[in-house]
């Protein structure tokens, strides 16, 4: 009995992070958020969301693209983590654990800019359970990132008690992975059902969420990784530096590669439209917007050719650059993708002659900021206190050459 | 029970905003929350432009997409009550779905930049959870129907005056302004429109004046592509709205 508990004990992956540079970098993000949330409740407080530049006309601003990012990064990292829990990629156990760390404080981030975005949020634990609304897709959203944070959590007390690979583990990660399916998917329904928004109203936008979703979270795993190592590849495990030289960038560049893919295809026919409430949106709003121009080929286009190289695409270096540029390529989708289904204006013909202008105030950068910074606290903790780096002991054991092969 | 309806006939309507006003006295709307107002547009190039406005209230759909998307239940549509959309302003979370659903943009989150500065919301501050408080109110308050000032972080929209129409005695088919019987009970805006551009009646019933019009006149609704099925119709030349073109493009056109 001792001994199978030893051997279900986790062993620590000694990272940068437990060290002095975690907490000194704990203290600066906790630090950024105490002093954004602190901003943006004094603004709630006080103004309410007049300090919002949101309006009647566009009522979803930067908060709610803010959040949709989180929750599609969670989602696509929680998918991440099914590729070796799920259907038996085994090159990527070295990243399991983190993936779903990850996935559970990105999503829980989220959700706390969603709350401080709401008008009554307290009101909405009693009001959505209560009256059961099954027809509204915000109603599921709820049910299914409730399940989504629930299955999350389980995993990873899972992994966090040795078991990779037991019958209930398994169990736990099928229920995860169709969780985290029917969250995003559903999250992207919230836009794709409405008709009378054209601009979203989308079938297959469920897909575009899920490929778009795993790209985000592919970006925030490659980013993480390499800070709980001081971004030095070499003080990763031999299991580790397989993968980020083997399948993780290829898997990386194909994903940059189909949201290009998926972003083309919605402009191309948004363009070809006539509908003026699609094709005013790219032609009057997006390709118009220098910042949205410089976003796409900036933070999506340019990693796609980068990553296309195969020495560059296992540099170190190019990996963390590429995951940033991503991030910050992904969120200026997220955002345009949110405000752009509203900038045509329904029904405001002299009180609104152009496109509905929104720029977000600080209260609303002040959310973004929180979102981040929470993410950043929650992770450092996990680096520090619950060995994130943590594989199957085999894996671990194994010497660096049989990894490589593996890969 | 009625199902109101209303109907506008734009042949008559002279855009002169009055149901408007009425509108936002009655029921102490902040300026912009208009949950009902008239829009202009123009069509077409000049020497052949044409000046167009439509009024629009709520639509109070048949079948409508606000109440399906919200997650509380805070916005429905009331069968006892004519059918009429109401939000339910404790229940109501803020969370705009329902804004984004509406086709016709006649929901308001009155939480919001004010319109006009000063702020009216800092010269008459709420003293009674309320958004703010006039020094006139309107006595009558229903917060479950939305009916009276909001409080902060909910959604507003016209209730075609149920705090009035609920008064009309039962089986009552037309509520016309120039019926002294009935005339304490129609619409704000109903009742204020000069050139008696507005009918307020029973759907249901087909002798009202609501339904002959619609079918005399060939009353439409608008967007119906969307599924909605209005409530309210319109009458007469122009009843459609032209698709959008910012002002700048129309030149280049």
């Amino acid at each position: 009995m001792n001994i199978s508990m030893k051997d279900m004990q986790t062993r620590t992956q000694a990272n940068v992070l437990q060290g002095p540079l975690g907490w000194g970098l704990l203290v600066a993000a906790g630090v950024v958020l105490l002093a954004s949330l602190a901003f943006a409740l004094i603004q709630l407080m006080t103004s309410g969301h007049t300090s919002f530049n949101t309006s009647s006309t566009l009522p979803w601003g930067q908060p709610i693209a803010t959040y949709l990012y989180f929750a599609l990064a969670s989602s696509g990292l929680g998918l991440i983590a099914s590729l070796p829990l799920v259907f038996g990629f085994k090159q990527y156990y070295p990243v399991a654990k983190r993936c779903i760390f990850l996935a559970f404080i990105v999503l829980i981030s989220g959700m706390a800019v969603l709350a401080l975005e709401l008008g009554n949020v307290f009101r909405m634990l009693w009001a959505i359970p209560l009256n059961l609304q099954v027809q509204s897709a915000m109603f599921w959203m709820g049910v299914f990132y409730a399940l989504d944070l629930l299955f999350l959590l389980w995993k990873f007390s899972k992994l966090q008690g040795g078991e990779w690979d037991s019958k209930t583990a398994k169990q736990v990660g099928i229920a995860s992975f169709i969780g985290v399916l029917l969250a995003s998917g559903n999250l992207a329904l919230i836009f794709g059902m409405m008709s009378m928004r054209p601009f979203w109203f989308d079938a297959l936008l469920p897909i575009y969420f899920y490929f778009t979703g795993v790209t985000s979270g592919v970006a925030a795993l490659v980013f993480f990784t390499y800070l709980a190592h001081g971004f030095q590849r070499e003080r990763m495990p031999p299991a580790l530096q397989a993968l980020l030289t083997g399948a993780l960038p290829k898997l990386f560049a194909a994903l940059i590669g189909g949201t290009l893919l998926f972003i083309a295809v919605r402009a191309i026919t948004g363009l070809y439209s006539n509908n003026p409430e699609i094709n005013l949106v790219w032609t009057g709003y997006l390709f118009a917007s220098p910042l949205y121009n410089a976003s796409l080929l900036l933070g999506l286009v340019l990693p796609f050719v980068v990553m296309l190289s195969a020495s560059l695409r296992n540099r170190a270096g190019v990996q963390v650059l590429v995951a940033c540029l991503v991030f910050l390529g992904l969120f200026a989708e997220r955002f345009y993708f949110v405000v752009g289904g509203q900038v045509v204006p329904l029904f405001h013909g002299t009180w609104q002659p152009g496109l509905i202008s929104y720029t977000p105030s600080a209260t609303e950068w002040s959310l973004t900021f929180v979102g981040i910074s929470l993410c950043f606290v929650l992770y450092l903790l996990g680096e520090k206190f619950l060995n994130l780096g943590d594989m199957p002991r085999h894996m671990a054991e194994a010497p660096a050459g049989a990894q490589a092969n593996t890969a | 029970m009625a199902k109101w309806g209303m109907v506008i006939d734009l042949d008559k309507c002279t855009g002169c905003q009055a149901c408007t006003t009425a509108c936002s006295m009655e029921n102490n709307t902040l300026p912009g929350e208009s949950w009902q107002d008239v829009l202009f547009y123009h069509e077409g190039e000049y020497p052949s432009a044409q000046m167009k406005w439509l009024p629009r209230p709520c639509m109070q759909c048949e079948n409508p997409s606000c109440v399906h998307v919200c997650p509380t239940r805070a916005t429905y549509k009331d069968p006892d009550a004519g059918g009429i959309v109401f939000v339910d302003w404790n229940k109501c979370i803020g969370c705009k779905y329902c804004m984004i659903a509406c086709p016709y943009g006649v929901r308001f989150y009155a939480d919001e930049k004010p319109l006009i500065e000063p702020d009216i919301r800092e010269a008459y501050p709420s003293d009674n959870g309320q958004l703010w408080s006039p020094p006139y109110q309107n006595p009558e308050e229903d917060w479950q129907r939305g009916i009276g000032i909001q409080p902060p972080g909910v959604v507003s929209k016209c209730t075609f005056c149920y705090h009035k129409v609920k008064h009309a005695p039962e089986g009552v088919v037309d509520l016309d302004e120039d019926n002294p019987e009935v005339k304490e009970y129609v619409p704000a805006c109903v009742r204020t429109c000069a050139p008696k551009a507005r009918y307020f009646g029973d759907l249901d019933n087909p002798e009202s004046q609501v339904n002959l019009l619609i079918g005399d006149r060939h009353g439409v609704r608008l967007k119906d592509h969307t599924g909605n099925r209005p409530q309210v119709y319109y009458l007469g030349a122009g009843a459609s709205v032209p698709a959008f073109t910012p002002a700048d493009r129309e030149h280049d056109a």
